[in-house]
């Protein structure tokens, strides 16, 4: 027992538990990119840009607040709120009329969509660096494990998690509108079939994905560098996870981003040059064994 | 009947020739520049249509092989000390075994599992080599690689580069209308059933994959040959997807479309890009143009619309 | 020729075939009957490997062929058409055909060989056996239903199989389609010699061209006999009486 405790350091546990923080913002940006992907079907590339407005939101918001930790609040509940409504924008300008068609013409119409939103944020946000400050209450370092530091703000990611889980949870398989959209990803002809409105489901559903990217966007927003191009890899790693849980399947996506997040730190922690590489043989590994994800995937 | 269609078929691709090869003599450096990118970016786009048009694969990172292409080529080139010349074979060799693999891990997934996990490895790819700085120079990239002298002025490159694309858009034209071909179209209109009368689906995509990522890379040695340099950005997705979209712009049933896309985008990349830092938001509003209104394309609307006048007189 | 033995599969605990038994020898044209959902299709699914059976066995010709991928299914002789029609949208008819023949002629990893060069006489024949010659160049998305079953069939027949399998042939045909259709069947079983097992729910067809009948109701065998023998027996008529399905006899 005592060589075990040895072997794992403070150093790494510290580094488990800030790859666990940072865990929580994939999971919740890639649980609403498989509520959109599982039911309806969308894989969404323009989910990152959200994810990247809602960071820009939260800056601006903090800042219209006098930039104190008020602010990071009032972000909180706006940003996610400012990205749902572009969302329901985009929804029935464009998405709504294109559920019919392949795949193909839904991905390049997200894609085109997340180019018009990356130049949008530089229209509006410009190019530079942007940052948020922490929340007063979430300031500062606490020891861990005999000195390490460890800052607060990650424990309180650590929170939200797995609250934001369990809403979700509560949410498709507790209220009405999660049953009809479950039942909508099985077979849609069938829900509207009975003579509920499946495009008014459909629509719900893409805001409520969407503005869990907004909300990935503002919680992430105070650990990093408020950024263009912030988009392009959390997209990427987003599809990953989602793929790996299983389309559609939020608890496949925490499971998901769970793998990814820790492979990734502890990846960095062995070889940095390369830890990145981790996390996507992980996947492998996983698609090896288990080709259409872990967890049951809706399709 | 055929017989004449197939004359004037190819007679209208020796005309097209002869107009390509006597370009540079009547116009200056850029334009020539600009040709040579537009001949190399349709046959990048030509080789991704190869497995997403005719073969029904959602092969949604390809600008990976072009990548790999080009970097094959460069490193073999300053790194190897053997004949530059072995570099454009080894580039899209590299490429193509790297099809192979990343066609290997993927195949067994169904068509948007397939593209998602393909688009996620061509990252991994990225990240590769945006880190291995020792290696492939990093973000930076590399610049000025030496080459053969008769390819080294822009003409020589330009010629090299029309040569290699014709020869690499008429052996994929070939290989699209042979027995390969009708079963990988096959494949694409109904894998189900083509797994009936024996076809080997998985397999048949496989090698149509590694045919693909060695096209793909063929461009990307070309790159090396026009502008002397690559970079990482070549492989980022968001070119991937303007690749997919090229196919689509001109019309993704249609050989030529891609081609056609390529030129659409190229040129409009390079004018719109001189007038506004927004490139990207007008891009982004043309795609979704073409998705509503011209969902087969340039090419394919024009295809239409002759039918229908024929059909008419 | 072909065995099939207490062959069963069953979906989320619904039992789809369940223990199912089958003998069809050379030269025979045998239905498989039912009414809906008794398994028929997921009968033929099970033979033609698309999908693995829980247990049992299929021999085909004394040899185990039991859980091989369609496609190997396919290349021992074994070719099929379906209940839905599943051809190539976008290809013509000529090259729903070609293709079929293509790929038993085992030429398709011949890269670089015109494919307008090869097989040519071969697809030809068989569209003009099964009367699809005047529609050769249209795109199969401009046929009719009736001439979309029949090509069906002719992608079956590129196989240039040993054994047939047609699921409801003539489903959603005019009576006119019907009867060329029931013709046709009859020539590839008398000129060329094809084995045949296919399933059908009009009961005039089935008696006037099978040799023997299989009746299946919920996912198992439950007579295997000659026409007379099937007309008489007790069991078939409660099956479909009882059932939903309208008895035709």
């Amino acid at each position: 027992m005592e060589n075990l405790f040895g072997f794992i350091s403070p150093g790494i546990l510290s580094q488990i538990l800030v790859g666990l923080s940072r865990t929580v913002i994939l999971f919740i940006v890639s649980s609403g990119l498989s509520l959109i992907l599982g039911v309806l079907r969308i894989p969404n590339v323009a989910h990152g840009s959200l994810y990247m407005i809602g960071a820009f939101m939260a800056y601006s918001v903090s800042h219209l607040f006098g930039g104190g930790t008020a602010g990071f609040w009032i972000a909180l509940i706006l940003a996610p709120l400012g990205v749902a409504a572009l969302s329901f924008l985009a929804e029935r300008s464009l998405f709504q009329f294109l559920y019919e068609r392949e795949h193909l013409m839904l991905l390049l119409l997200t894609f085109a969509l997340s180019l018009v939103f990356g130049d949008l944020v530089k229209l509006v946000w410009g190019a530079e660096y942007r940052s948020v400050p922490v929340p007063f209450i979430f300031q500062g370092y606490i020891n861990l494990f005999g000195g390490l530091p460890f800052p607060i703000y990650s424990f309180f990611l650590l929170i939200m998690g797995p609250v934001i889980a369990i809403l979700l949870w509560l949410l498709t398989n507790k209220t009405k509108i999660g049953k009809i959209s479950r039942a909508a990803a099985v077979d849609r002809e069938m829900v509207g079939a009975v003579g509920i409105n499946v495009s008014w489901v459909f629509g719900i559903v893409f805001i409520i994905g969407c503005s869990l990217a907004g909300l990935g966007g503002v919680l992430v927003a105070p650990t990093v560098s408020v950024t263009l191009g912030m988009d392009h890899t959390l997209i990427m790693e987003a599809f990953l996870i989602v793929i790996m849980g299983g389309l559609g399947n939020v608890w496949g996506a925490l499971l998901g981003a769970l793998i990814f997040g820790l492979t990734q730190s502890l990846g960095i922690l062995i070889w940095p040059q390369f830890g990145i590489v981790f996390p996507y043989l992980a996947v492998v590994v996983v698609l090896i064994f288990r080709p259409t994800g872990i967890l049951r995937s809706t399709w | 009947m055929t017989g004449s269609f197939f004359r004037s078929r190819s007679a209208w691709a020796i005309a097209g020739l002869i107009v390509l090869f006597l370009f540079p003599v009547f116009f200056d450096r850029f334009y020539v520049y600009l040709t040579a990118i537009i001949l190399l970016t349709g046959l990048c786009a030509t080789s991704l249509n190869f497995v997403l048009g005719y073969g029904g694969v959602f092969q949604f990172h390809h600008a990976v092989f072009y990548g790999v292409g080009a970097y094959g080529t460069a490193l073999m080139i300053l790194k190897s000390g053997l004949s530059p010349w072995l570099g454009f074979i080894v580039g899209p060799v590299v490429a193509a075994v790297l099809g192979l693999i990343i066609g290997l891990i993927c195949i067994r997934l169904s068509k948007l599992y397939f593209g998602m996990l393909q688009i996620s490895l061509g990252s991994l790819v990225w990240a590769i080599v945006y880190r291995w700085y020792s290696f492939t120079g990093g973000d930076d990239g590399i610049h000025g690689v030496p080459l053969p002298d008769i390819i080294s002025s822009p003409n020589g490159a330009y010629y090299f580069t029309l040569i290699v694309t014709s020869a690499s858009m008429f052996v994929l034209y070939r290989m699209l209308k042979s027995p390969f071909g009708s079963a990988l179209q096959g494949i694409r209109d109904n894998p189900v059933r083509s797994e009936m009368i024996g076809v080997n689906v998985r397999l048949q995509q496989l090698l149509a994959l590694t045919i693909a990522g060695f096209f793909g890379g063929v461009a990307g040695a070309l790159f090396v040959v026009v502008d002397n340099t690559v970079f990482p950005d070549m492989m980022f997705w968001t070119l991937s997807m303007e690749l997919v979209i090229m196919c689509l712009l001109g019309g993704w049933l249609s050989y030529l479309g891609p081609m056609v896309g390529a030129a659409v985008i190229v040129l409009l990349r390079t004018y719109v890009s001189g007038i506004t830092v927004y490139w990207a938001l007008v891009l982004g509003i043309i795609m979704m143009l073409v998705i509503f209104f011209l969902p087969n394309g340039v090419l394919g609307y024009l295809d239409r619309f002759l039918k229908k006048k024929a059909r008419a007189r | 020729m072909l065995e099939v033995t207490s062959l069963s599969k069953s979906f989320d605990g619904f039992k789809a075939v369940n223990n199912a038994g089958l003998i069809v020898k050379n030269g025979e044209t045998v239905a498989v009957i039912g009414p809906n959902g008794a398994g028929k299709t997921t009968l033929f699914n099970l033979i033609t490997g698309v999908i693995r059976p829980d247990s049992g066995k299929v021999l085909f010709k004394g040899e185990d062929i039991t859980g091989l991928k369609p496609y190997q299914v396919c290349r021992r002789g074994i070719s099929r058409s379906f209940q839905v029609v599943n051809v190539f949208p976008r290809l013509s008819v000529f090259e729903n055909v070609q293709v079929s023949v293509l790929s038993r002629q085992k030429k398709t990893w011949n890269l670089f060989t015109p494919s307008s060069r090869l097989a040519i006489a071969e697809t030809d024949r068989i569209l003009e056996n099964v009367g699809l010659s005047d529609v050769r160049d249209n795109t199969s998305t401009a046929l009719s239903h009736g001439e979309r079953k029949v090509l069906e069939i002719a992608i079956a027949l590129g196989g240039n199989p040993e054994f047939l399998i047609l699921d409801e042939p003539t489903a959603g045909m005019s009576p006119e389609e019907t009867s060329r259709c029931i013709d046709l069947i009859r020539q590839l079983k008398e000129k060329l010699g094809i084995t045949i097992l296919f399933c059908e729910h009009d009961m005039e067809i089935v008696f006037s061209i099978s040799d023997r009948i299989m009746v299946m109701v919920r996912g198992s065998t439950i007579i295997e006999g000659t026409c007379d023998e099937v007309r008489c027996c007790q069991e078939v008529q409660d099956a479909y009486l009882g059932g939903s399905d309208v008895c035709l006899m």
